[in-house]
């Protein structure tokens, strides 16, 4: 054992006398920590606009209930906001969540034409990217860790000490193996530190801190064997370190964007524009339909409100929210093409990121943080769910004839109550695993 | 005289060294496959995005065609059927975004125009992407800011150390090459490594003046690039000239290169965000909806908010009651508060305009830091792909919609009497009967988006052209010092 700590404490201290091995780690731990630093500011900033959206949202709510008084008002001016909060580890992975919307203002109208709305930042900064913990990790450290290990053999080569290393080392592990340890702990520890502050800040649970470390403990230690394998025989520490930067080049840009020219010629997608086009004639065209077109096509859908769709006047609330909902109805199918196509795309996206180690950790770590396609789509399953439990609230109001007692208010669906009962009845089980 | 020809036998050496560098090029395996490989990627980033660009460019035409088209012919109707019925603004692509697309695929490129409110443009093309490009697209703008570089630095890291190194460095100073002239021969040699890589992109850009892109910005964007590669060219002749060793170059530049290319971008786009922050769409709207409470519903001619409106209608046409005025109450109130609504609505767009233009700026100062975030901002502003570009999209597909749901309101206020408008929902017959002819629907304008002029583009790109010409000239600087000094 003290052979060993012998061993690592000459290599530590060989390593502490080679100034750019300590500007390369001073880099690390700056950028890391930049990137913990800049990650938190933006999930604070995430969680205060949601906090502020909260506030706004229920007084929006309430001076329209206290202007409004005719049920049918009152569904139209209604807003409620829904929003998906960024988890505890968001902040070392923002993900995509500068792409798709994480919160909406729904009312009664067809969700089709609602859905889609984005609330996305400034495009020029979003197309820039941003740096968090999984970019540094995923894309830089790879260069950081071929610059440390590329020249391990080359530079004593080149320098014409390394047969004499060799041959008065005791064993080449625990020459090599100490000096690439001492390097490799270093690096570890600089690109990690910050990132476990940031955790600790944040609250995040040590199951997935242990996780984080152990994806970034693996990749790090891939690129630190290749770049160690691929110089094992090298002169030119320069030589070796081309090779490994255009290897990172292949897997980092090179992989990536064949593999999406290839999934976007393979997976058709309808336009996002159709769905909603689509949706927009059909509501359009409802007006000049005979009504019963539009109330038969309602309770094929809602049988139980067969009884009640006789109309007295040419405009009647309920049949405006028929209508709204058989625009739902028909733009059904396309807007069902439109997420199996962008579901097929990322899972073949996961093939193709089996062929770039970059792509595969940041897809490992963003769904851990649950700031992926899939996180957005589960969100936008919640939107939809939610606006069908205002549809059924409202529709016995709308139907079933009689004045619209305002005391009814009360039980207005609401996301919050809403999220927290999808949440205690089916993820109970998921809840304690990742709950700290 | 003299001067003369000393000058010319001067640049006669450098040619030698440039000549002698090329020689070595293709001499060395590693080289030439670089060359190679920066060649074909930049061939064929060129073909991939010249075949995109042109698809949308056509498609969108054709949409914005068709949308006029399909509004002009609905039958006869109510004119607030139409107002909410609504109209598409389509966003063709500026002729330059087949070099550099900018924010193009992150903003969506057409919007729902209808009454009552502004919609955010829609269907980003990156929502249905893979995730697989966040680190890079295949567009020759990436390819040239971020691969260009890294190509230099691989094919010129050694250019002066290798000398050192071979110990011929000593043997072609005291031949009386001066430092200097070393330095700027192998300068030459980098220099046409970026004439060999640009010649694509000039020539995909040429192809744009048959888009109607002018000359101007076309010299101005191949200018940004050679002069953003030149900064790089300078950068790998500095380190390799300062410091003694093949690898210390090569690792001093590769961390350079990391540096200003992949890190520095992120972090001014990061910096930006969180120094300036702005509130979200939905947060404004929020503010917009209470504001637009005290301002009335224009659908309900009842809302007490209208009152005074009513008092002075009265008093102009100096009848007693509304069934009385020679025009639709309804229509006049709709028209009105349209107006307002508009400006409260322009108010608040054109602050988050100004919030994201002030972020902009801030991320756009780090160009001082990194010639990338320099030429990055160059790139988009000449090629008209910028933040600009979209808020200039925006505001004229705000006209449009102003123009048109007014032009309905127009109608509504005119050729439909207020009787009639008030039985609208009574039976089938009234119904029929409060419809305006479809002639009406010409109130279309022709909506053509065109990016800015040449000269404003050009403007805008100025302080990135500061930028880079700083750090060349700061660079040469320090190049003639170390020159001086070379040993």
């Amino acid at each position: 054992m003290s052979y060993m700590f012998k061993q690592l404490s000459r290599e530590w201290r060989f390593m502490l006398r080679q100034k750019y091995l300590l500007v390369l780690l001073g880099c690390a731990i700056l950028i890391s920590g930049f990137s913990v630093q800049s990650g938190l500011n933006e999930v604070a900033q995430q969680q205060q606009t949601i906090e502020r959206l909260k506030a706004a949202d229920v007084a929006d709510r309430t001076d329209t209930q206290n202007k409004q008084d005719e049920i049918g008002m009152l569904a139209y001016y209604t807003f409620h906001l829904t929003y998906s909060p960024p988890s505890d580890l968001a902040f070392a992975a923002l993900g995509e969540r500068d792409i798709y919307p994480w919160k909406h203002r729904i009312k009664m109208l067809a969700i089709e034409g609602q859905i889609y709305e984005s609330d996305t930042q400034n495009a020029e900064l979003t197309q820039a990217g941003k740096i968090d913990f999984l970019f540094v990790i995923s894309a830089l450290s790879p260069l950081i860790v071929i610059l440390l290990f590329h020249d391990l053999f080359a530079n004593e080569r080149s320098s014409g000490r390394h047969d004499l290393l060799v041959t008065t080392a005791k064993s080449p592990w625990a020459l090599w193996g100490a000096r690439g340890a001492i390097r490799f702990i270093s690096l570890f520890l600089c690109l990690m530190l910050p990132f476990y502050v940031g955790a600790w800040v944040s609250g995040t649970s040590l199951v997935a801190v242990g996780l984080v470390s152990l994806c970034c403990f693996m990749y790090l230690a891939f690129w630190a064997i290749l770049s160690v394998y691929w110089g094992k025989n090298a002169n030119s520490g320069p030589k070796v370190a081309s090779g490994l930067i255009g290897i990172w080049v292949l897997f980092a840009f090179i992989t990536p964007i064949l593999g999406d020219l290839a999934i976007n010629k393979f997976v058709h997608s309808p336009k996002g524009g159709d769905i909603m086009l689509t949706q927009r004639e059909a509501v359009n065209d409802a007006w000049d339909l005979p009504k019963e077109a539009t109330m038969d096509a309602f309770t094929a859908t809602y049988p139980e409100w067969k009884d009640h769709v006789a109309m007295q006047s040419m405009f009647e609330w309920k049949w405006y929210y028929a209508f709204q909902q058989v625009g739902d109805q028909i733009a059904a199918p396309i807007s069902q093409e439109y997420r199996a196509a962008s579901q097929k795309k990322y899972e073949l996206a996961g093939y193709a990121s089996l062929l770039s180690p970059p792509l595969l950790l940041q897809r490992v770590l963003t769904r851990l943080a649950e700031t992926d396609a899939v996180a957005a789509h589960k969100y936008e399953q919640q939107v939809r769910a939610f606006h069908k439990t205002l549809r059924l609230y409202y529709y016995p109001f709308l139907f079933a004839q009689g004045e619209f007692d305002k005391g009814n208010l009360a039980n207005l669906p609401s996301f919050d109550k809403f999220i927290n009962k999808q949440h205690g009845v089916s993820d109970t089980d998921s809840a304690q695993t990742t709950n700290k | 005289m003299s001067e003369h020809s000393s000058s010319t036998a001067r640049f006669a050496k450098m040619m030698v060294v440039a000549k002698d560098e090329w020689r070595y090029w293709l001499r060395s395996k590693l080289a030439i496959s670089v060359l190679a490989i920066g060649l074909i990627l930049t061939l064929s980033s060129v073909v991939v995005t010249a075949i995109n660009t042109m698809e949308l460019s056509h498609t969108r035409h054709a949409l914005q065609e068709d949308a006029e088209q399909t509004f002009a012919d609905q039958p006869d109707r109510h004119p607030h059927r139409m107002v909410h019925y609504g109209h598409y603004a389509f966003r063709a692509p500026s002729p330059l975004s087949v070099l550099d697309p900018g924010v193009d695929a992150y903003t969506g490129n057409s919007i729902f125009l209808e009454g009552h409110r502004q919609n955010s443009a829609m269907f980003a093309d990156q929502k249905q992407g893979t995730a697989l490009t966040q680190l890079g697209s295949l567009t020759p703008a990436f390819i040239l800011q971020t691969l260009a570089p890294l190509l230099l630095i691989l094919i010129g890291y050694s250019s002066v150390s290798r000398e050192r190194e071979s110990q011929t460095l000593t043997y072609l100073l005291s031949q009386g090459t001066s430092g200097f002239t070393l330095i700027a021969g192998k300068g030459l040699a980098l220099m046409s490594v970026i004439g060999l890589i640009l010649v694509p992109v000039a020539i995909s850009a040429l192809f744009s003046l048959h888009e109607g892109e002018s000359i101007t910005a076309i010299v101005g964007f191949v200018l940004g690039y050679a002069l953003y590669l030149t900064v790089w060219a300078l950068l790998v002749l500095l380190c390799s000239s300062a410091l003694s060793k093949n690898s210390e170059s090569f690792t001093a530049l590769a961390l350079t290169w990391i540096l200003l290319c992949v890190v520095m971008p992120r972090v001014a786009s990061s910096t930006a965000i969180t120094t300036v922050p702005a509130a979200g769409k939905l947060e404004t709207d929020f503010a917009v909806a209470a504001e637009m409470r005290k301002l009335g519903d224009g659908h309900n001619a009842n809302d007490p908010a209208f009152a005074q409106i009513k008092a002075s209608l009265l008093e102009k046409y100096n009848v007693d009651s509304i069934d009385q005025l020679p025009v639709n109450y309804r229509g006049v109130i709709a028209m009105t508060s349209e107006a307002k609504l508009t400006q409260v609505l322009n108010e608040f767009a054109e602050k988050r305009m100004q919030t994201e233009l002030a972020q902009t700026d801030v991320s756009r100062d780090f160009g001082w830091l990194s010639p990338m975030v320099a030429i990055r901002s160059l790139s988009m502003l000449t090629a008209g792909t910028s933040i600009e570009t979209h808020h200039k999209f925006l505001r004229e597909a705000e006209e449009l919609r102003f123009d048109f749901v007014q032009g309905l309101n127009k109608a509504h206020v005119e050729q439909l009497s207020y009787q009639v408008d008030m039985n609208r929902n009574k039976d089938t017959d009234s119904g029929q009967k409060a419809r305006v002819n479809a002639q009406n629907w010409q109130v279309l304008d022709d909506f053509s988006f065109a990016v800015d002029t040449p000269s404003l583009r050009l403007q805008r790109g100025a302080p990135a052209f500061l930028q880079l010409l700083a750090w060349i000239a700061a660079l040469i600087i320090v190049i003639r010092l170390v020159g001086k000094r070379l040993v």
